[in-house]
């Protein structure tokens, strides 16, 4: 295949067990050619090992993994010609940055004068064509990032697999890498595999995210799709910071009735426990009795750019941005206003979206 | 004036003058009794230098400690063995290098490998099939020793009966035995004291003509070590990354190469204190030189161990300058070795 | 923050496209396919051949007698021959020492002893009891019975003890000294603070020299007449005093230039062990006002008794099969009272007499087997659990 063959890769109903512990389940999605696919979810749900399943490192207990058409499902790691990026970069430490990037040609016999072209090429890409002849020991974190990075590049994989290879820097770093490995891979159009739990970074580099709990997928889509339009209690609670405000109540008779609340609901949705969900900032804090609802103002914060206003309603507690000059008194009386079609509703004890959504007291 | 009283002269003796410091009297005891046992490793040493430098004469009449003041030394030790007798010697020497590196590149190499396997690559052996083999092996052993069948027939039946039995029993028993099994089993050998099995070890070299030859010393000596560098390079290699060797793995990599060009070179430091250490035991190894080599694969230590036969008794200088001869390989590869070597090696594996 | 471009979008050179496509991997690709195997399988054919088959053929021969000819030999079996003369036999007084009738310390001894076992079994029985458990540590309790026994007929009630005893003498005598100066020795270094270095790498040296050469070096030092000690003894009135026609000096001899060459071992990993016990627990216990013996008993020690564990074992195991020193030093004498059964072994084989041999060296294997492993899993495995508690 030449280069820029960007592939795509599809997976079918994977599952992993590690002894009892079910660790992925019945996990399928489709990574389409060249594109940026992040994989996000908390610590433990499944990710590293998806992964490395993907990588062949890691045996299937059933399902299958095509790239582009062939299912290499039980191909061994080193035909599948994927590259993958470890968090801990895994540089040999024995051998220089130039002999680091090469080794994969080297396995491969590829001869000298092609191999150094090939080296230094690679190394510009990253900005590292000066370290050549340093030992990974002898440079920085972001600097070890990125021989990695050029180590995986160097052989135009089919798909670049990359397990959290941001989270061992600083925070600046972090933010200049990620502006780096985006445009990167837009450069080269590899089809794209990358685990976080950062959901900054999920946001910022991927065209679609993948978001996973307890080894189950979620939702995949957009960022924009997902933060907007989140398909349970557990994307929308995870997405975004602060999270999502969510107020427990019942819906009853068209109405959402929660402490303190009750508000008109149009849509699909019968007698049945009910959670109500907005955003902080999608939210503002009005006098009482002008806003959905009331609540007691619980306490306020600067935190810089916005002040976030903490309000108690029974037992729940919301959060809300508001511009940095607005002040207000502990347990004073307030009201919460949002546009109805921000609010979004759950069942509760599935946590599934509702196919129902807020109206306007009155137009209903 | 400091507030606090000044101790009293026993506390001043007893307390540390300094935070982190030992008490005075702790001190003079710690070196003296560290100087006392440096002494006593020291002296022996460098009586045996002295010696080496005696005439039989200043030997044989008391001791005498200081040369040029108590006697005036005299090099013919070292000629007589060294020129005079130099063909011995020097054929002795040179066995022992050949016997002492060979056996042990290959019982580093070997045994290293095999760490590595356990280290890495999971193993379940079939129960069943161990019973076979052990029953097959018992059953050729006493086919060639009682009835007097050919070994090379009674090998070949025995191997083909047990493939056939594993093959047929192996799936109806599914009982199996685990990397952790084989580990203990490979350093358990070293537990076999070297007379019960030279006997066989004998009698198997010298039904292929192999007795008194440097191979079957090489092998002896590679299959002793065996367990000390399986025991301790197992111990390296768990302790390296493995992210290292799964990202050469997608790389491309086979595992032989993985194994060469990158574990080996992490595991430096355990692979010089195992090489060392395997050295010297292999350079002073005894008993089963002393079984396998009659004259021409004779090592040092066989060549030492002779000089108590000589009817004038035994031959003081001569053995002296042997055993400094002796030591020298030894030091030179510490010296080399060493700076590899990181401290606490042997620690590692001991910690279990 | 502003993010570097790079200069120019990175041209694409042939070059990487085709390494893409370079089908490679061809090279060694059986060899790979095979690593699982190949990899073990050299230490494996090896210990099959040179340590399993020689064990179960040593067997054979233990049950045979076996007569060598020009290249060849003939074997006849024998049953437990060879072991009942051992045993039992006219070899009785060679391997398990002159047996007598028990002294009353020996009945003293012997009945404490059984007393202890005894309690020891019905204390775990109370405890845990498992089948596995209960067998192995009947088989130790069986095996310690059996060696007091041997020891209260022979040299408690005024007999000799035979190579049997020789050699549970080097072990348990000799390893209890290296383990003590070892361990005070390291104690010590570990609290100085300048010339550790050297207190290293001198203590090591011993380590290096051939056994051989040890033993001609203690011969040299324990000779009262001409050893650079000569004066000494002549003052002491023992001028013409010989180590090696004593029985009891001159195991003793042979138990110190032992020590002089395995102290090294213990001490350097001992050492080891002392200063990666971790700091802050120690000044903890400083902090809270420890003495030093507090300090040691109850922080340092646990710390390094796994790794003292280990090291005795290591050393045990070698202490069984100590041949060359008694070998050089004594040549089994005076008699055969510095004979280990490694020597005993030796001696029967240069007889001729390969079945005794055979058997002589089996009965050692069975006694360090046991040994061994009953320390192995009453004492190493049962200190590393506590650490890792
Ligand atoms: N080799 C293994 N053996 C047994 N259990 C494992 C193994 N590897 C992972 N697990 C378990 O599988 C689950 C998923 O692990 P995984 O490493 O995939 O999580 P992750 O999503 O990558 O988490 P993180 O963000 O912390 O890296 C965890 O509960 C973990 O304990
Ligand atoms: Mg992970």
């Amino acid at each position: 295949m030449p280069s820029g063959r960007a592939t795509s890769l599809t997976i079918n109903r994977l599952n992993k067990y590690f002894g009892g512990n079910h660790v992925v389940k019945d996990l399928s999605l489709t990574v389409a050619p060249g594109e940026f696919l992040v994989l996000l979810g908390p610590s433990g749900c499944g990710k590293t090992t998806g992964l490395r399943m993907i990588a062949g490192l890691e045996a299937a207990d059933s399902g299958e993994i095509l790239l582009g058409d062939s299912d290499v499902t039980h191909v061994l790691p080193k035909y599948r010609d994927v590259a993958m990026v470890f968090q801990s970069y895994a540089l040999y430490p024995h051998k220089t940055v130039a002999e680091n990037i090469g080794f994969p040609l080297k396995v491969r016999g590829i001869d000298r004068a092609t191999m150094e072209r090939a080296v230094r090429e690679a190394a510009a890409q990253v900005h590292m064509v000066d370290y050549l002849d340093r030992y990974p020991r002898q440079l920085s974190g972001g600097q070890r990032q990125r021989v990695a990075l050029a180590r995986a590049i160097i052989r135009r994989p089919a798909v670049f697999l990359m397990d959290e290879p941001l989270s061992n820097l600083d925070a600046k770093l972090r933010g200049y890498m990620r502006a780096e490995l985006k445009h990167m891979q837009h450069a080269l159009g590899v089809t794209t595999v990358y685990v976080t739990h950062d959901q900054v970074e999920a946001m910022t580099l991927a065209h679609r995210v993948a978001i996973m709990d307890h080894g189950v997928l979620q939702q995949i889509g957009t960022p924009r799709e997902v933060y907007e339009s989140p398909a349970n209690l557990f994307v929308a609670g995870f997405m975004g910071a602060p999270p999502m405000n969510f107020v427990r109540g019942r819906i009853e008779q068209g109405r959402f009735v929660g402490p303190g609340v009750a508000l008109p609901v149009a849509g699909e949705a019968g007698p049945r426990d009910a959670v109500l969900g907005f955003r902080p900032e999608d939210a503002r804090v009005v006098a009482a009795g002008a806003g959905l609802f009331d609540a007691t103002v619980f306490a306020a914060e600067l935190t810089g750019d916005v002040t976030l206003v903490t309000l108690t309603l029974g037992e729940d507690t919301v959060a809300i941005k508001m511009p940095k000059e607005y002040e207000a008194d502990f347990d004073s009386r307030v009201a919460v206003d949002f546009a109805p079609a921000r609010g979004f509703l759950f069942d509760a004890a599935s946590g599934a979206r509702l196919p129902a959504h807020l109206v306007r007291a009155g137009a209903a | 004036m400091s507030i606090a009283p000044r101790p009293a002269v026993h506390r001043r003796w007893l307390e540390p003058a300094r935070i982190g410091a030992m008490s005075p009297l702790g001190g003079i005891v710690a070196y003296g009794l560290l100087g006392l046992w440096a002494a006593f490793v020291l002296f022996p040493l460098y009586w045996v230098v002295v010696t080496s430098l005696k005439l039989p004469v200043d030997v044989n009449t008391g001791p005498y400690f200081l040369p040029w003041v108590d006697f005036v030394p005299n090099l013919h030790a070292w000629r007589g063995l060294l020129v005079d007798d130099a063909g011995p010697t020097f054929r002795a020497y040179l066995n022992s290098i050949i016997i002492a590196f060979s056996s042990t590149v290959l019982c580093v190499l070997i045994g290293s490998m095999a760490a590595y396997a356990l280290a890495r690559i999971e193993y379940r052996p079939r129960l069943v099939s161990i019973l076979i083999f052990v029953l097959a092996l018992v059953g050729a052993c006493v086919a060639v020793g009682v009835a007097g069948i050919d070994w090379r027939v009674a090998t070949a039946v025995a191997l083909a009966l047990f493939v056939l039995l594993a093959r047929a029993l192996g799936r109806r028993f599914p009982g199996a035995v685990h990397n952790g099994d084989i580990l203990f089993w490979i350093i358990s050998q070293r537990i076999l004291p070297p007379v019960v099995t030279i006997i066989p070890i004998y009698m198997m070299f010298q039904s292929v003509r192999l007795l008194d030859t440097h191979l079957a010393l090489i092998l002896a000596y590679t299959v002793v070590n065996l367990p000390i560098v399986v025991w301790l390079m197992y111990d390296f290699f768990t302790k390296i990354p493995i992210d290292l060797e799964e990202s050469a793995q997608l790389d491309g990599a086979s595992r032989f190469l993985i194994f060469f060009d990158i574990v080996l070179p992490l595991a430096r430091p355990g692979l010089a204190a195992t090489t060392l250490l395997v050295l010297i035991l292999a350079w002073n190894e005894y008993v089963l030189a002393l079984f396998l080599s009659t004259s021409r694969a004779q090592t040092m230590p066989i060549l030492v161990a002779a000089m108590n036969a000589g009817e004038k008794g035994i031959l003081w200088w001569t053995m002296s300058v042997v055993i400094i001869i002796m030591i020298l390989p030894v030091i030179l590869m510490a010296l080399i070795l060493q700076r590899f070597i990181a401290r606490g090696v042997l620690l590692g594996a001991v910690k279990g | 923050m502003a993010v570097p471009q790079p200069a120019a979008r990175p041209s694409r050179v042939e070059v990487t496209a085709s390494l893409a496509s370079a089908a490679p991997l061809a090279r060694g690709e059986w060899l790979d396919r095979h690593a699982r195997w190949l990899f073990i399988a050299p230490a494996v054919v090896m210990i099959l051949i040179f340590s399993i088959f020689p064990l179960v053929a040593s067997l054979l021969i233990a049950f045979s007698r076996v007569r060598l000819r020009a290249g060849t030999y003939s074997m006849t079996f024998v049953g437990f021959g060879n072991f009942e003369k051992q045993l039992v036999g006219s070899e009785q007084v060679h391997f398990l020492g002159q047996l007598t009738a028990f002294s009353p310390p020996a009945w003293v001894v012997v009945i404490a002893v059984a007393a202890l076992l005894l309690w020891w079994l019905v204390g775990y029985a109370r405890t845990q009891l498992t089948v596995i458990g209960l067998l192995g540590r009947l088989v130790t309790a069986a095996m310690l019975m059996a060696l007091t026994l041997m020891l209260a007929a022979t040299l408690l009630s005024g007999g000799q003890i035979g190579t049997l005893g020789v050699t549970l003498f080097y072990v348990f005598v000799g390893c209890a000294v290296q383990f003590l100066i070892g361990l005070g020795l390291a104690l010590l270094c570990s609290q100085i603070t300048r010339g550790r270095a050297f207190f290293r790498v001198v203590f090591f040296l011993p380590l290096m020299i051939t056994p051989i050469g040890i033993g001609y070096i203690f011969r040299m030092m324990a000779d009262t007449g001409k050893g650079p000690f000569a004066t000494l003894w002549q003052w002491a009135g023992l001028g013409g005093f010989s180590w090696s026609a004593d029985p009891w000096a001159a195991r003793l001899i042979i138990v110190v230039a032992d020590s002089w060459q395995w102290i090294p071992f213990i001490f350097v990993v001992l050492l080891a062990a002392l200063e990666s016990v971790p700091r802050d627990l120690v000044e903890a216990g400083e902090v809270d006002g420890a003495s030093s013996w507090q300090i040691f008993r109850e922080i340092t020690w646990p710390e390094i008794a796994p790794v003292a564990a280990t090291v005795m074992l290591i050393r045990v195991i070698e202490a069984f099969k100590l041949v060359d020193l008694p070998n050089i030093m004594t040549a089994g004498g005076p008699g055969t009272a510095t004979e280990s059964l490694t020597l005993h072994a030796f001696f029967a084989w240069r007889s001729l007499d390969l079945g005794q041999a055979a058997a002589v060296s089996y009965l050692l294997l069975f006694v360090t087997v046991v040994l061994c492993v009953s320390f192995f899993n009453l004492v190493v495995l049962r200190r590393r659990a506590a650490m890792a508690r």
